[in-house]
């Protein structure tokens, strides 16, 4: 009973160092790649000097993370402030849990995986209120309020998106919805549900044009403003995580997940896991490259755009999604 | 038609693409910056550095003390004292400039008429302390003897147009 | 009058000027190097070339060409323009061009001059000329390649200064200006010659590339090394004193200044005293201004008020004087100004004055000097005197031992009983003063020594009507800058001079830069205060020091030999923790319970002006004539038949700064024996 409780939990820990491990190290490289892509489209080299091509610098930066003091203002409330970074964190890295990057490849195959995501990403919200509120600054505190406002904005739009895509699978399963996609990936006959929820996923995870939480020039750097050392690199890693997550959820939903492009040789040759990585890198580098294009949307505007412009068209689409296929019967069976 | 053309542009994100395609293109393109500590870009032989002073080849400082860097100086970083030295010539007791004040426009180099205080080709010179930046009569001749065959080549290329 | 057109314009000028004398009337500037002013003309510069109608057809030297009636002068035609290019191009031919390196840069008559009426570039090719620099003394320095041979130096040399030691040897390109023998200058007046100077040939060697004039602030001054109140321009850079220039004064120094007063200078650089002092136990040692007064108001309180005494320098402003009279008499102390002995009274102002005033000097037709030196006492009058004696119908003679005076001087005797002979009409001398008629005497403080003296020489010009109502002849020259001041303010004890009595005269004895007295005559148990700025005689034996401001650092009224009441700036600030002496009168008068009623400069000023209303009429000349026939009071003493001592044995250092000064003590080493005047 004892030895297999302890096989159980070592079986559990190694699946999820698994899986984090990994993540962590895509997010450092995913900083590095962030700098060498922008500087690419700005005509610059970026980092190049910290080992070969630069290529050491994200642990150059994470050593000087480490290394740097942790200043906590005078007129903040430790617990929380210590607790909110903590919390972006750990919602960042628990999401992953029912990620498949294979047939079954998932830590926690459940059934409501979308649900768990859904609510989880939904979570993150509580750590940057956390920060904004516990740091006791105007401006970390109105980056709050525009983290919040954005993100609860944002996910309305994107839960019709994820209903549309639920009404094509008819499961709550992640391995399901990508198994679903295997005669079409849902970002061709979805293809402007796609495009919204790409973007509200740049929303989501306070991307630009979407930054408006950070605002550099408008709130010095928002909900993170007071935040130093690692407890400012725990809210780096969770945004950059939360990149990978969201990119990964668009891979799932939309891009066929694990499944190679085309369903016969030499794509079939290679791995799925391959092909899953390749298809959230191209998210990030979208991501990146989204970032190196669009200057910052004003605030009236980001919530014009996800209360009049997404959250109509998604309802409408999510009706004509439900109508075609009501009427042509092609509702999947466990709906029908 | 207007109306409708822009209606479908925004659409169909048309102006977004346009902009990602530029981007998209200019990472392709070549760096426009170098490698600094690396590589350098090209100097004129006018570039305005680090001063020095300079020496007439038989080792005897060109400096007579005449104030005219100091007097025209702009930003009043140059500063001289002077006596007689002991064989009656006139020198510096005292040559300081304030790197810190100085704002590099060349005039003191213009004004000088022996062409001992020259702005010379090298610009890394940056310091940790701000006293290593009052720089004295010893570090500019110091500097002097450092670069003189730069500080020689870049007057013989600019003498041309003087 | 003459009549004639500068430019189209119209101008009348005097009979005998010259042209350029009219074109300055006319307001056009005429270049010139080798025309000066006060000095003959030489004509040998050649920049001065104006084109004259009717005339020769070719440039003229307006400096050496007389007006005429419905002349026509150009100065800006195109002949002048060419004649003045050449002129200038020609100049320059063996002018080094080393203006980086001389000191005339930037204030050089000849650069200036070239900017304005040169040529771009020159068309010589050959080698230039070098010529050997001469050795002129410790005060000019000579670079004589840079010479231009305009002769100025020459004719002032000769002229002005009265010390011929100059000339110009060969002729052409070969000429060259020289004293022909390497020795110093002998000339008081030879600092006068880097002024005068227009190129760098000559200038000043204390000042060798010291520093730029666009470096120097220039502060407006009073010069107060002799009883002349010379103007005075102080440059300054940072906090130093770097030279000391002449103003132009008409009524006083004209455009010249002695040497003592250009260079004595860096003497304000050494044995300064920038804190006060005390003495513990024998030693002086430093102490802080609240020790120092304490030590003070100790003192004073032991001694009774009629036992405290001050003696007032040679160098005082009046603000400080006015301060410790004031505080002297809240004591109930004396104080005395006449540090040298002189038998001086306050009581009538024409009695210590230089009455026929420094410019009016000049209108005498004859001078008896008794007891006076006056190239030493005040070589700018000293040069006035020689002005007046060149000009012709002055006749000068002298009582007291014979010097050379840089004019002709009949020496009748040695000693004041040859003044007593003349006002007993046994002196054949006595027939020249009777028939001038303008006879002037010049008292000085070798005869003031004499209590008699005074009243015999008022006695004698009054006996050959030379004190009436438009002529005033009676004339003391004064050795020190603050004495006539002084005088205007009462400062004189009842009874003999103090520093004649100051054995057990007093028990607490102040000195204000009091220096110049013997020192040895304070008992021992006097306790001694010293307020000046230099650590002299008088700080060596003080019981307490306390550091005044020396004058270029003090805003200070000082008034001349013949009554001229003038304002010094303050050039820079005393240094250490040294203040301006008023200030610290005042200071000490609230420690001592005896507040003086003023708290600002203005306030003193307005205090000096209540205590005499000379002090108000700033830079008023001095009155035509006498007010009336009284003369000095006459002592019972008789006249002492010994001869009069020379004062000033030693020119260059006669006060504390100069004896601080390095370049005065070099002048003093170099100066060769005083030459004697030849019989």
């Amino acid at each position: 009973m004892f030895w297999q409780d302890v096989t159980t939990l070592s079986l559990t820990v190694l699946e999820a160092l698994a899986i984090l491990v990994p993540v962590l190290l895509c997010v450092a490289y995913a900083t590095y790649a962030e700098r060498r892509v922008l500087a690419a489209m700005q005509s610059r080299k970026g980092p190049n000097v910290v080992g070969a091509f630069g290529l050491m610098q994200p642990f150059a930066d994470a050593a000087k993370m480490l290394l740097k003091e942790t200043i906590i203002p005078a007129g903040a409330n430790r617990a929380l402030f210590l607790a909110g970074p903590m919390l972006t964190f750990i919602l960042a890295m628990v999401a992953w849990a029912v990620i498949p990057v294979n047939n079954h490849w998932a830590v926690a195959d459940i059934n409501v995986g979308i649900l768990y995501l859904f609510a989880i990403s939904s979570l993150g919200v509580y750590g940057i209120i956390i920060a904004g509120w516990a740091s006791n600054s105007k401006y970390a505190f109105l980056g709050a309020l525009r983290s919040a406002a954005q993100m609860v904005s944002y996910e309305v739009s994107m839960g019709f998106v994820i209903v549309c895509v639920l009404l094509c699978v008819g499961s709550l399963n992640l391995n399901d919805i990508v198994l679903a996609q295997k005669t079409i990936w849902f970002c061709v006959p979805l293809f402007p549900m796609f495009v919204i929820f790409f973007i509200s996923t740049l929303a989501e995870t306070g991307r630009a044009p979407f930054d408006l939480p950070e605002g550099e020039s408008e709130i010095v750097a928002g909900f993170f403003v007071e935040y130093s050392s690692m407890s400012f690199g725990l809210f780096f890693l969770g945004e950059y995580a939360n990149m990978f997550l969201m990119s990964s959820l668009t891979t799932i939903l939309f891009l066929g997940g694990w499944l190679s492009p085309l369903p016969f040789a030499p794509f079939t040759w290679v791995p799925g896991p391959i092909w899953f990585l390749l298809k959230v890198f191209l998210c990030i580098f979208m991501f990146f490259w989204v970032r190196a294009t669009f200057p910052r949307y004003r605030y009236d505007q980001l919530m014009r755009l996800g209360w009049k412009v997404f959250l109509p068209i998604s309802l409408f689409w999510l009706v004509l999604t439900a109508s075609f296929l009501f009427a042509f019967h092609l509702l999947p069976h466990k709906l029908a | 038609m207007a109306r409708l053309d822009r209606a479908a542009r925004s659409l169909f994100l048309a102006e977004l693409l346009a902009g990602m395609r530029l981007t998209l293109k200019y990472m392709l393109k070549p760096k426009v910056t170098i490698n600094y500590p690396y590589e350098k870009g090209p100097m004129s032989p006018r570039f305005r550095g680090e001063h020095a002073l300079r020496r007439y080849p038989n080792g005897e400082e060109r400096c007579i003390a005449c104030k005219l860097c100091e007097a025209i100086c702009p930003a009043l970083a140059i500063t001289i004292e002077s006596e007689p030295r002991a064989d009656g010539s006139r020198r510096t007791t005292r040559y300081d400039i304030d790197m810190t004040k100085c704002i590099y426009c060349g005039l003191c180099e213009e004004a000088c008429p022996v062409d001992a205080i020259v702005e010379g080709p090298n610009f890394e010179f940056s310091t940790e302390t701000r006293e290593e930046l009052m720089y004295n009569k010893d570090k500019l001749l110091e500097n002097g003897d450092r670069w003189e065959p730069l500080l020689a080549k870049r007057l013989e290329l600019d003498a041309p147009y003087r | 009058m003459v009549k004639l057109t500068v430019d189209g314009l119209e101008v009348d000028v005097p009979a005998g000027s010259n042209v350029l004398q009219a074109c300055e009337a006319a307001g056009r500037e005429i270049p010139r190097f080798c025309y000066h002013e006060r000095l003959s003309v030489a004509g040998n510069c050649r920049m001065c070339l104006v084109e004259v109608k009717p005339g020769p057809p070719k440039p003229m030297a307006s400096c050496a060409l007389p007006v005429a009636e419905n002349m026509q002068v150009f100065t800006d035609s195109e002949m002048v323009r060419a004649g003045r290019r050449g002129v200038m191009e020609f100049l320059l031919i063996n002018h080094p061009l080393d203006c980086p390196i001389c000191d005339q840069g930037g204030e050089c008559d000849l650069q200036d001059q070239s900017m304005g009426y040169g040529a771009d570039h020159t068309r010589y090719r050959e080698p230039k000329r070098a010529v050997r620099d001469k050795y002129l003394g410790p005060l000019v320095k000579t670079v004589m390649t840079r010479c231009i041979q305009c002769t100025r130096c020459v004719r002032f040399a000769t002229e002005i200064a009265g010390t011929p030691e100059l000339g110009a040897t060969a002729r052409g390109e070969a000429m060259e200006i020289t004293n022909y023998v390497e020795r110093a200058l002998t000339s008081e007046l030879s600092g006068n010659l880097i002024d005068i100077c227009p190129v760098g040939a000559l200038t000043s060697r204390p000042y060798a590339f010291a520093a730029r004039p666009w470096e120097l602030r220039k502060t407006d001054s009073i010069d107060v090394f002799d009883a002349l109140g010379s103007a005075i321009r102080v440059d300054v850079r940072g906090t130093e004193v770097l030279r000391v220039l002449p103003r132009v004064h008409e009524a006083v120094n004209e455009e010249w200044l002695a040497d003592k007063a250009r260079f004595a200078i860096d003497g304000l650089k050494h044995r300064r005293l920038d804190r006060p002092w005390l003495r513990v136990g024998g030693k002086l040692r430093p102490a802080g201004w609240t020790e120092a007064f304490s030590a003070i108001s100790a003192r004073v309180r032991a001694v009774p008020g009629n036992r405290v005494a001050a003696i007032v320098g040679d160098q005082c402003d009046a603000e400080a004087m006015l301060a410790l009279r004031d505080l002297m008499r809240s004591l109930g102390g004396s104080i005395d100004c006449r540090q040298d002995g002189a038998f001086l009274s306050p009581a009538r102002r024409d009695h210590y004055l230089f009455n026929s005033g420094i410019a009016g000097i000049e209108q005498a037709d004859a001078i008896l000097l008794v007891g006076a030196n006056p190239r030493h006492a005040a070589p700018v009058l000293n040069a006035r005197l020689r002005k007046a004696w060149l000009a012709g119908g002055l006749t000068i003679a002298g009582i007291g031992q014979p010097v050379d005076l840089t004019y002709a001087v009949n020496w009748l005797g040695t000693g004041l009983d040859t003044l007593a002979a003349l006002h007993a009409g046994e002196h054949p001398f006595r027939e020249t003063l009777a028939g001038a008629k303008r006879p002037a005497i010049i008292i000085g403080p070798a005869a003031l020594r004499d209590p008699a003296a005074a009243a015999l020489a008022w006695q004698l010009l009054l006996a050959v009507d030379g004190v009436r109502p438009d002529w005033h002849g009676y004339n003391v020259l004064h050795g020190a800058a603050s004495r006539v001041g002084a005088l205007d303010l009462g400062l004189v004890p009842t009874g003999a001079p103090l520093a004649r009595a100051l054995h057990g005269a007093a028990d607490l004895l102040y000195l204000l830069a009091a220096d110049e007295f013997d020192t040895k005559a304070i008992s021992p148990d006097t306790f001694v205060v010293y307020q000046g700025h230099h650590g002299d005689k008088g700080a060596a034996v003080a019981d307490v020091v306390l550091p005044g401001a020396a004058y270029t650092e003090k805003s200070g009224t000082y008034v001349n030999l013949e009554g001229r009441v003038q304002r010094g700036q303050a050039a820079v600030e005393p240094p250490g923790e040294a203040r301006p002496d008023w200030a610290i009168l005042r200071a000490l008068s609230d420690a001592l319970g005896h507040g003086l009623p003023y708290g600002s400069l203005d306030a003193v000023r307005q205090a000096l002006e209540a205590a005499n209303p000379v002090f108000g009429l700033l830079d008023a000349g001095p009155a035509l004539g006498a007010m009336g026939p009284e003369g000095p009071a006459m002592p019972d003493d008789s006249v002492g038949r010994a001869p009069l001592a020379e004062l000033y044995a030693n020119y260059y250092q006669t006060d504390p700064i100069s004896r601080a000064s390095p370049t005065m003590a070099e002048c003093a080493r170099v100066a060769a024996p005083y030459p004697v005047a030849a019989e």
